[in-house]
C-alpha cells in the first residue's frame, strides 16, 4: 500500500469523530447503513455511526473472529453476512478497537446495499427497542426510472418528519442545502482523485481507496471531509504528474470488484507489488458518490440525492453493471479484472460468473473470480486464492 | 384419494403437460413466495411454482456459488438442464437478495420474460402506493403479452374466487389436522399442499374438497407423542416427513412461508388491483422476508404455538437462507422466555441422506416427553 501523507489527517478526523460519538452526551446517535441519506441525519445534529465502517476496522484490526464467535454463540448462524455478526459480537461484548460502538437512539436503513441491511436493523431495534426508519432504494432491474426516483424522495420527505418528530424541531432545509453543497464538493474531490488511477502508473493503489474511503462514508456532509479529500487529491495528483507509480515497475492494471478482504490487506498489497499489477479502479471505492454509473440530475437537489443513492454500483441491473465494468476497463487502460465472490455479500457476488464471462467476453480482457469473505478468515484459503490470481495474472498481457 | 395428490407430484412435468395442452394457457413459472397467482390466472396464464425440487446440482453451480440457497440452486439446475421447457416465462417477488440476482442471471442466461413483483420495504403509506401502482401496472402489462389476453375485473373476479376456495379448503385442512391430531400423516398433509403448485386450482379444489369430506368422517387417533410447530421458509424437501410419521410425531401447525403464511390470505379484492395486492403481500402473517412493522413476528409465532396446542417448535432451516437466520436467534430467545422449547434443523433440498436429522428430530421430542 502506498504511505500517503494525508493518512496522519484522516486518522485525526476519523479519531475526533469516534471521540465526539463516544462522549456526547447531548447529541442523538442513529445508526446507518453506509448507503443510508445520512445527509437528512447530519441535518439535524444527530451524531451518524457506521456499523459496517466498524466492523471493517474489527476485521483489519483481527479481532473479527473474536467477535464473530460471540454472535455465533449467542444462535447468528454463520451464515449470515459477516459484517452484522462481527457487529452483533462488538456488541454482545463491547468489543473491538474502540470497545463497541455508542448505542443507538434511532436506526436508519437503505436498502441500496442489500435487503440484509433491513434485517440486521431489526435485530437493533429490537434489541434497543429504537425506532427504525427504513428507505427502500429498490433493484433497478431496468435502471434510472422516475418512478423509482419519485418514491425515493417521497421516503426522504417522510424520513424529514420523522427526524423532525424524533428531535421535536423543525427539519432543517436550509441546513440540508448546505450539507448536499459540501457531500458533493467532498464526493467530486474523491471522484478526481479516483480518476488519477488513469494516469500509467497508477499514483494508487485500490487498496488504500479502500483505506481512504472511510471519511467519505462516515463524515460525508462535513467541511472536515472536503478539506480531507482535497488534500488527499492534491497529494496524489502531485505523484500521478511526476509518473510516480504505487508499483514500481507497473506491468499489469487492474479492477477489483466487490469489497476488500479486510483481513488480508498487507498479505494482498505484498502479493500484488510482487506480481507488479496494480489495483487500479474499485466498483467498491467508486461508490459514495465517486464513479458513479448514472448522470445525476443536478436541477433538484433531492431528485439527484435520490438517484445518487438508488444508482449505487450494488443495486444495478446486470446490464449496466457490464457496461460500467467495460467501462471503467476502457477508460483505465485495464489488462484485466479481479471480482470477489464474497461469501457475506449476495447482493454483489450472486451472478458474479455470469458477469465475468460477459465482460471477458466483451472486452476481450481476462478476468477471474476468487472465492472469499470480507470479515471471516476462517471461510478463506490463501493458498487457492493466490494461485488461482497467479494464474490469471500470467494471462493478462502486460501494459508495455 | 391420497395417492393422487402423490402422483401428482411424483409426475410434475407430465401433469404439467397434460393440462397445458387441456387448458391451452400458456405456463408461468412462479418463484418464491407471495406472487399472487391470481393475477396469472386473471391474464389468463396456467402459474406453476417449480421450485423446491430435490435435484442434485449439476450445473447451477456454475453460476450459483455454494452459498445460495438450496431453493435458488435447484431451481436454476432445473432450468439449466431443460427440466422446465414448458414454462414461457417466469414471475418473481423481490423476497431476497439472492432472488433478486437470480432474476438477474435469468435475463442474462434465458430468453424466457421474466417479471418481478418488488415488494417495498417502506412504512411510508403514499410512498408505497405510488411505487406498487407502477410495479403492478408493469407486472400486469408483462403477462398480458405472454398470455395475449387482459386481466379484466371480470376475470380477476373469477380467479379470486377460485383461489380464495383453494385457500379456504387448504385453511380447513390445517384445522382438521390441528383438531384430529394423526387424522392425515405428515408426508400426505405436505404432498397434498405441494400438489396445489402444479395442478390447475379448480381441479386442485375438487381433489381437495374430496380429501376433506374423507377426513372429516374419520376419528381423531389417539396422539402418542408430541406435537409439534414448524417454522422456515419452505416446507420441502417432502421425503422428510416420512420421518415424522415414523416417529409417530404430529405436525399440528406451521409457519412456513409456502404453507400456512401463504394459505391464510383471504380473498384477493378483485375490485382494487392496488388493494388486493398490498392485502396479499402484507396480511395476515408476518414473514422474515417481508418488511411490515405492523406484524410483530414473536407474538405471532406465540399465540400459534399456543392455539395450536404444540410443545414445541421445529425451525426448519433452508441453509443460507439470511433472511430467516437473522430473525431466529431472539425468537427462539422469546420463545424460551415463554417456556417453549425449540429446536432449529438444517436443510438443503438436494440431502438424500435423512438419518441425521430423525436422530435430532427424536431426541427433541424425547426432551419434551421429559
Ligand atoms: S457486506 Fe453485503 S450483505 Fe453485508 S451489509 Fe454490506 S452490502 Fe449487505
Ligand atoms: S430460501 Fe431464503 S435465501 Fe433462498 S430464495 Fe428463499 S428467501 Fe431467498
Amino acid at each position: 500500500m502506498t504511505e500517503f501523507k494525508s493518512i496522519s489527517k484522516m486518522k485525526e478526523i476519523m479519531t475526533e469523530y469516534y471521540i465526539e460519538a463516544k462522549t456526547t452526551k447531548v447529541k442523538p446517535i442513529a445508526w446507518l447503513t453506509s448507503g443510508a441519506p445520512v445527509d437528512f441525519v447530519n441535518a439535524m445534529d444527530i451524531i451518524p455511526i457506521y456499523p459496517e465502517n466498524y466492523a471493517a476496522m474489527c476485521a483489519a484490526s483481527h479481532q473479527s473472529v473474536e467477535l464473530m464467535e460471540i454472535a455465533e454463540r449467542e444462535g447468528f448462524s454463520q451464515d449470515i453476512c459477516a459484517y452484522a455478526r462481527t457487529d452483533f459480537g462488538a456488541d454482545i461484548s463491547q468489543g473491538g478497537p474502540i470497545q463497541g460502538l455508542p448505542k443507538p437512539d434511532m436506526l436508519i436503513a437503505s436498502t441500496n446495499i442489500c435487503k440484509t441491511v433491513t434485517k440486521w436493523y431489526q435485530v437493533i431495534a429490537r434489541k434497543y427497542n429504537v425506532p427504525l426508519f427504513v428507505v427502500d432504494t429498490p433493484f433497478l432491474h431496468d435502471g434510472m426510472t422516475n418512478e423509482l426516483v419519485d418514491y425515493t424522495v417521497k421516503q426522504f420527505k417522510d424520513l424529514e418528519k420523522f427526524l423532525a418528530d424524533f428531535t421535536k424541531r423543525p427539519f432543517d432545509d436550509d441546513r440540508l442545502e448546505q450539507i448536499i453543497i459540501l457531500g458533493l464538493e467532498a464526493s467530486t474531490w474523491w471522484k478526481k482523485m479516483l480518476s488519477l488511477g488513469k494516469t500509467i502508473p497508477s499514483p494508487f493503489n485500490s487498496l488504500d481507496t479502500f483505506i481512504h474511503l472511510a471519511p467519505i462514508v462516515v463524515l460525508r456532509g462535513t467541511q472536515k471531509c472536503v478539506d480531507y479529500y482535497k488534500m488527499l487529491y492534491e497529494e496524489v495528483a502531485e505523484l500521478a504528474e511526476k509518473k510516480i507509480g504505487s508499483i514500481p515497475d507497473e506491468k499489469y492494471r487492474v479492477l477489483w470488484d466487490n469489497l476488500p478482504i479486510w483481513f488480508k490487506m498487507r498479505r494482498n498489497s505484498a502479493f500484488f507489488q510482487e506480481k507488479k499489477c496494480a489495483l487500479v479502479a474499485a466498483t467498491y471505492s467508486n461508490s459514495w458518490g465517486g464513479l458513479d454509473a448514472f448522470e445525476l440530475d443536478t436541477d433538484d437537489p433531492y431528485r439527484g440525492l435520490a438517484q445518487s443513492y438508488l444508482g449505487a454500483y450494488i443495486n444495478i441491473g446486470f446490464e449496466d453493471r457490464i457496461r460500467y465494468l467495460s467501462k471503467l476497463i476502457k477508460e483505465f487502460s485495464l489488462t484485466g479484472f479481479i471480482m470477489h465472490s464474497n461469501r457475506s455479500c449476495k447482493p454483489y457476488s450472486v451472478g458474479m460468473y455470469r458477469l465475468q464471462e460477459e465482460v471477458t467476453k466483451l472486452t476481450g480482457k481476462p478476468g477471474v473470480v476468487i472465492e472469499a469473505d470480507q470479515n471471516d478468515p476462517r471461510v478463506y484459503s490463501e493458498a487457492q486464492v493466490e494461485t488461482r490470481l497467479e494464474a490469471f495474472i500470467e494471462s493478462m498481457e502486460s501494459i508495455n | 384419494m391420497i395417492e393422487h395428490f402423490h402422483s401428482i407430484i411424483s409426475n410434475v412435468s407430465s401433469t404439467i403437460s397434460k393440462y397445458e395442452t387441456e387448458l391451452k394457457k400458456p405456463v408461468i413459472g412462479v418463484m418464491p413466495a407471495y406472487f399472487p397467482m391470481e393475477l396469472i390466472d386473471a391474464a389468463g396464464g396456467y402459474p406453476v411454482q417449480l421450485w423446491g425440487n430435490n435435484l442434485p446440482i449439476q450445473r447451477s453451480d456454475t453460476y450459483l456459488q455454494s452459498y445460495c440457497c438450496s431453493v435458488a440452486r435447484s431451481v436454476l439446475e432445473l432450468e439449466m438442464k431443460g427440466g422446465a421447457n414448458m414454462v414461457k416465462a417466469y414471475a418473481f417477488t423481490s423476497i431476497c437478495d439472492t432472488l433478486i440476482n437470480l432474476r438477474e442471471i435469468y435475463r442474462r442466461l434465458f430468453q424466457k420474460p421474466t417479471f418481478e413483483l418488488s415488494i417495498p420495504s417502506t412504512q411510508t403509506e403514499q410512498a408505497r402506493r405510488n411505487y406498487l401502482k407502477n410495479i403492478i401496472d408493469t407486472v400486469t402489462k408483462g403477462l398480458e403479452s405472454v398470455t395475449g389476453k387482459k386481466i379484466t375485473q371480470n376475470s380477476l373476479k373469477d380467479a379470486s374466487a377460485i383461489y380464495a376456495r383453494s385457500r379456504e379448503l387448504q385453511r380447513k385442512l390445517y384445522e382438521l389436522r390441528q383438531t384430529k391430531p394423526g387424522v392425515i400423516k405428515n408426508y400426505d398433509f405436505y404432498a397434498v399442499l405441494k400438489a396445489g403448485f402444479f395442478l390447475p386450482r379448480s381441479i386442485y379444489n375438487d381433489m381437495l374438497e374430496g380429501l376433506i369430506r374423507q377426513l372429516e368422517k374419520l376419528p381423531a387417533p389417539s396422539a402418542k407423542r408430541p406435537k409439534i410447530l414448524m417454522s422456515g421458509m419452505v416446507f420441502d424437501p417432502i421425503e422428510a416427513y416420512k420421518i415424522f410419521d415414523e416417529l409417530e410425531i404430529h405436525i399440528v401447525d406451521d409457519d412456513f412461508a409456502n404453507g400456512w403464511r401463504t394459505a391464510s390470505k383471504t380473498a384477493f379484492n378483485y375490485k382494487d388491483i392496488y388493494e388486493g395486492v398490498t392485502q396479499y403481500l402484507f396480511q395476515p402473517a408476518p414473514c422474515c422476508c417481508v418488511y411490515n412493522p405492523d406484524l410483530d413476528r414473536h407474538e405471532y409465532l406465540i399465540k400459534k404455538v399456543k392455539t395450536s396446542g404444540a410443545q414445541g417448535v421445529i425451525f426448519w432451516y433452508i441453509k443460507f437462507c439470511e433472511p430467516d437466520a437473522f430473525d431466529r436467534p431472539q425468537l427462539i430467545g422469546r420463545l424460551k422466555k415463554e417456556g417453549i422449547p425449540s429446536v432449529t434443523i438444517e436443510i438443503e433440498l438436494s440431502m438424500t441422506n435423512f438419518d441425521p436429522v430423525k436422530t435430532r428430530i427424536n431426541a427433541f421430542c424425547e426432551m419434551l416427553e421429559g
